[in-house]
């Protein structure tokens, strides 16, 4: 018999684990907008793994809990260029903004997303994306100039 | 959902707080979770936050009443001991915590801060700072938050 988490006191933890910084610091994130009482708009930080192409270079990626977290998934995408096969790249609206292009992690190309459990958290997501970086169809791809940004 | 198998005590609790409620306090659990409540504070008389009606959330966590509840206000408030996230700083909800204490005696306490600004003890150093240089205009900002955030539509 597990009590239920609500959404908001389940975001504020978050947010201090975050604060407080998460294991060897390669992964980190925080909120974009400390005036928001929903908590909605997240960054997250990668710092690509040793021995792959990503090695030295930080992704920044936006996370978005909408009111249904963490029933549903954050909406992920990268604001740093990357080629990850889980990452879409496309044209488009995202959170009702035309912004152009955009790079979505896709959840039908990334387990974590596509098997949500509402334990999973952003540190999570942002762990695995890392462990994805480094995975054999990863590793190798040629990426985008370091440091641009969509 | 996870409703069947509430502690005695958690429906104790609730079941007076709705019978009796405490002078500008009420709190009620939400339908689909007892262990959340909606929670509104009046804001006391002689007090910046005077007419203003205030509206918290309050979540007993699974080891509660071991454990403290968690609260925090969802109306903006111009307060040294609130932060933006509306956290409120208030001894009994961490280190002070006694299980003893309970939902109303929270509640109390945080109406209490609310007559009884601390910016000894700041969660939002700025307000702090305010309070502490020009409390008049401090106070007067506290006002104005209220008639914009908290005039209960």
């Amino acid at each position: 018999m597990s009590v239920y988490f609500p959404r908001n006191f389940r975001l504020l933890e978050e947010l201090e684990r975050g604060e407080k910084g998460i294991g060897d610091g390669t992964v980190s994130y925080g909120m974009d907008d400390g005036d928001d009482i929903y908590m909605r708009s997240w960054t997250g930080t990668i710092i690509g793994p040793h021995n792959t192409v990503h090695e030295g270079r930080i992704y920044q990626l936006k996370l978005f809990c909408d009111k249904d977290y963490p029933e549903k998934p954050p909406s992920v995408r990268f604001h740093s260029r990357v080629n990850m096969t889980c990452v879409n790249h496309e044209t488009g609206v995202f959170d009702y903004v035309e912004i152009g292009s955009i790079a979505l992690v896709e959840p039908k190309k990334f387990g974590l997303l596509a098997n949500w459990q509402r334990e999973y958290t952003m540190e999570d997501i942002l762990t695995q994306l890392k462990k994805e970086m480094a995975a054999p169809h990863n590793r190798k791809l040629v990426q985008p100039p370091e440091g641009t940004y969509f | 959902m996870a409703n069947s198998n509430l502690p005695r005590r958690i429906i104790k609790e609730t079941q007076r707080l709705l019978s009796e409620p405490a002078p500008g306090i009420s709190a009620s659990p939400s339908e689909e979770n007892m262990r959340y409540f909606n929670v509104m504070i009046l804001g006391p008389s002689q007090s910046p936050y005077e007419g203003g009606v205030f509206k918290l959330e309050l979540f007993l966590p699974e080891e509660y009443p071991m454990a403290p509840p968690k609260v925090r206000f969802l109306t903006k408030i111009y307060h040294p001991n609130i932060d933006k996230l509306g956290r409120i700083c208030l001894d009994i909800l961490k280190d002070k915590w006694s299980p003893a204490l309970q939902i109303r005696t929270v509640l109390l306490s945080i109406q209490a801060l609310l007559s009884a600004p601390n910016p000894d003890d700041p969660l939002s150093e700025n307000i702090a700072k305010h309070w502490k240089t020009n409390e008049t205009e401090a106070v007067e900002t506290a006002k104005e938050w209220t008639r914009l955030y908290a005039s209960g539509e």
